[in-house]
């Protein structure tokens, strides 16, 4: 039977295995921009977020999967960022997010 | 009369390499400059503004006018270098003309010729003063210099620039020249007699007090000493800072032809880079400097690095692009526009299919002539965007909402990062929307939009206001109505409106129709970056309100009991930094509504 299209999705359930993620640009990436760390996940960059409101790009996520060391299409979803800059304006922890925009770009562009 | 002697080789082949190394530099860029430069040019070259060129030559390149306008005793420090050699130069070869008549005298000869002219018998006493005269102007200039690296702040500098191996070198040689021309010269004289007041007294003190045996044994020495230090000064020129006393002079005659720094690095920004003369003016404006104790990203280093190859991607992004120190500079380097083709340079390499998602998108709303864009940052303001609904209610316009629901960004956050390329496809498809919508004005009330509207999209056919200019014709039109209800407003002029746009009058005819307006000790052309800029991706969260911090607190100094700005990114950090309540001024015009 055909599943009704609700016009939403739920993401599929994954594992992340951090041991066996290979974490070297992971904690390059953290080196550069420790105040990456102090993230609390709000969501709050994604919500404001110029890109994620024309797109699916979702600023948290991708993130937050670059520093569980799951870089697979990071560097794609990345570069729909526009750097407008909103993100950084609310993020309660202050992170630079434009540098973490950034910094992901040049570290995972041949992932 | 034989115009050569030993002590002569150094300075010789100093004066070659050096003439060598500047024709092969200028012969390369202009060679390598992209093909419209090189147009604009050969279109330039005979018209009146090479005219123009020679006028500011003498005034910058020798009297460094606007070096005087910073601080006049660095003014004359820089002149008295400058003119005083050149006038030197100018009168030494009037005098060997005066002795000789006209007849070639090889370069050295016109150098060193109080050497080779001991043989001649007659003195020409107004040639000997005048030459003593610009030998002591130029020596205070030195002394100056001496002074200036020992207590800056006499020249209204707290900070001087921290020079590479290779300018030490030069600057001593250069310390070292007039006073070894000093010492040879008066030496020449005590031996052979003549002089001027200067060189003339040293001499009859020196015949008087040192034995003629050692007066002839300093003699030679001391014109070699001489000669060795032109020499090292001139091979150590074309490739130090001093490149700079040259390169001016071809610098300004392409800025009269219009050429200006591109989108990507070109030939032309050569002789940008190295007309800097490091003089470090541009250190103090910088609030990097002043706030947060970051002294190696300024723009003498950023042009220093980029020069000698060793720019790091950490300090070409390490700068508000505030355009304070552009602002300053003596030579008028576009220093915004190479920091960002650097960073156009140094960028990663864009994907292709970039964007793709903004095709066939369109979530504007209403219709009119006139679009309104609010940018992504106004968008974060909601209380501007509602100040701009009922500002555009009361004056009774048809709008067209370009970005209300979501839109697209201008595409300078990217420009500013480096990422020309791509910005470009935000800025067609913004484009392409301003067009299919038929607008004839678009009001913008973000400056950073406004700039690339304005400077960039080459929107024919619609004219670009911020929402500051926008207000202000309504009011003059009487189709606005405010009433002058009063109350004390100081006003920040945002980067990129003041120093960007050049928009300083309009926000303030507007505030002054509602009440009184003090302004902060840094305003106009001088005002201070809020630190928020989109600019800078390298300093933190606490840096950024360290610098809000110390921004805002002019405001409170003024008595204001509100502060006004005209920028949705500066309102947002200003209000981090400041306990006054902030407004965007179409805030200020919708509360007072007649
Ligand atoms: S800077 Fe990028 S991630 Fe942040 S809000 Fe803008 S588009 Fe989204
Ligand atoms: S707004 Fe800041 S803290 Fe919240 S999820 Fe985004 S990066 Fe993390
Ligand atoms: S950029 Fe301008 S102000 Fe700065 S050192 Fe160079 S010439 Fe001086
Ligand atoms: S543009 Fe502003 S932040 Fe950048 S170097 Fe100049 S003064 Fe400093």
């Amino acid at each position: 039977m055909a599943a009704i299209d609700w016009g939403f999705s739920i993401n599929r359930p994954r594992t992340i295995d951090i041991d066996n993620n290979n974490l070297r640009k992971s904690d390059e990436i953290l080196r550069e921009m420790p105040e990456l760390q102090c993230c609390i996940g709000c969501g709050a960059c994604t919500a404001s977020c110029t890109a994620g409101n024309l797109t699916e790009f979702n600023f948290r996520k991708v993130h937050t999967l670059v520093r569980r060391g799951e870089y697979q299409g990071a560097y794609e979803e990345m570069n729909k960022c526009m750097l407008c800059g909103k993100c950084r304006l609310l993020c309660p922890r202050g992170i630079n997010t434009r540098g973490v925009v950034m910094l992901i770009k040049r570290k995972l562009g041949d992932f | 009369m034989n115009f050569f002697a030993p002590f002569c080789i150094p300075f010789m082949v100093g004066a070659a390499v050096m003439a060598v190394a500047l024709v092969l530099k200028y012969v390369l860029w202009i060679w390598h400059l992209p093909r419209a430069d090189r147009k604009l040019l050969v279109s330039g070259i005979f018209t009146v503004q090479s005219i123009k060129a020679v006028g500011e030559v003498i005034s910058e390149s020798l009297l460094h006018r606007r070096i005087f306008k910073v601080n006049p005793l660095l003014g004359y420090m820089h002149a008295s270098l400058a003119f005083g050699w050149f006038l030197l130069i100018t009168v030494g070869w009037i005098e060997t003309i005066a002795y000789l008549g006209f007849r070639y005298v090889p370069l050295q000869g016109h150098v060193f010729f109080k050497y080779f002219a001991t043989c001649i018998a007659e003195h020409k006493p107004v040639f000997d003063f005048l030459m003593d005269l610009l030998l002591l102007i130029v020596l205070s200039g030195v002394a100056l210099a001496w002074g200036k690296r020992l207590y800056s702040k006499a020249m209204g500098m707290r900070r001087t620039t921290k020079h590479v191996l290779g300018d030490r070198v030069a600057l001593s040689a250069l310390w070292f020249i007039f006073p070894a021309r000093l010492v040879a010269e008066s030496l020449t004289c005590a031996i052979y007699g003549g002089g001027g007041f200067l060189t003339g007294s040293i001499s009859s003190f020196l015949a008087e007090h040192v034995s003629g045996s050692l007066l002839a044994a300093l003699y030679e020495p001391s014109w070699w000493f001489y000669s060795s230090m032109l020499g090292i000064f001139f091979v150590a020129l074309p490739f130090s800072r001093y490149m700079h006393i040259f390169t001016e002079i071809p610098l300004i005659f392409l800025r009269r032809y219009q050429l200006r720094p591109r989108e990507k690095e070109s030939s032309y920004d050569n002789f940008e880079i190295q007309a800097c003369s490091r003089c470090g003016i541009c250190l103090d404006p910088c609030q990097l400097q002043s706030e947060l104790g970051i002294n190696d990203v300024q723009s003498v280093y950023f042009l220093r690095d980029r020069r000698y190859n060793r720019l790091k991607l950490a300090v070409a992004n390490n700068c508000l692009m505030c355009g304070r120190c552009e602002a300053k500079c003596p030579v008028g380097i576009n220093l915004n526009s190479l920091r960002q083709n650097s960073r156009d340079t140094m960028r990663n390499i864009p994907d292709e299919s970039r964007y793709g998602y903004l095709a066939s998108l369109d979530r504007s709303q209403g219709e009119g002539r006139v679009g309104y864009f609010a940018g992504c940052m106004t968008l974060l303001t909601p209380r501007t965007l509602s100040a701009m609904e009922r500002i555009f209610a009361a004056a009774g316009e048809d709008v067209w909402w370009a970005d209300r629901n979501g839109g697209v960004c201008c595409g300078r956050p990217l420009k500013l990062s480096g990422e020309t390329d791509s910005a470009k496809k935000m800025m067609r498809y913004n484009k392409e929307l301003f067009y299919k919508h038929n607008i004839t004005t678009l009001v913008t009330s973000c400056p950073i939009c406004l700039r690339v509207f304005r400077d960039e999209y080459a929107l024919r056919g619609i004219e670009v206001l911020h929402h500051s200019e926008y207000i202000l014709r309504l009011m003059r039109q009487g189709r606005l109505k405010v009433d002058a209800a009063g109350g004390r407003f100081t006003y920040h002029d945002p980067c990129e409106l003041g120093r960007g746009c050049g928009i300083y009058d309009q926000p303030r005819a507007v505030i002054e129709a509602v009440g009184e307006l003090l302004e902060p000790k840094h305003t106009r052309e001088d005002s201070l970056c809020c630190g928020a800029s989109l600019a800078n991706t390298v300093i933190n969260d606490a840096q950024q309100l360290r610098i809000a911090r110390s921004m805002s607190a002019e405001f409170e100094q003024t008595g204001a009991s509100t502060v006004v700005t005209s920028c949705p990114l500066c309102k947002k950090t200003v209000a981090r930094g400041s306990s006054l309540p902030v407004k965007d001024l179409s805030e200020v015009v919708a509360e007072h509504l007649a």
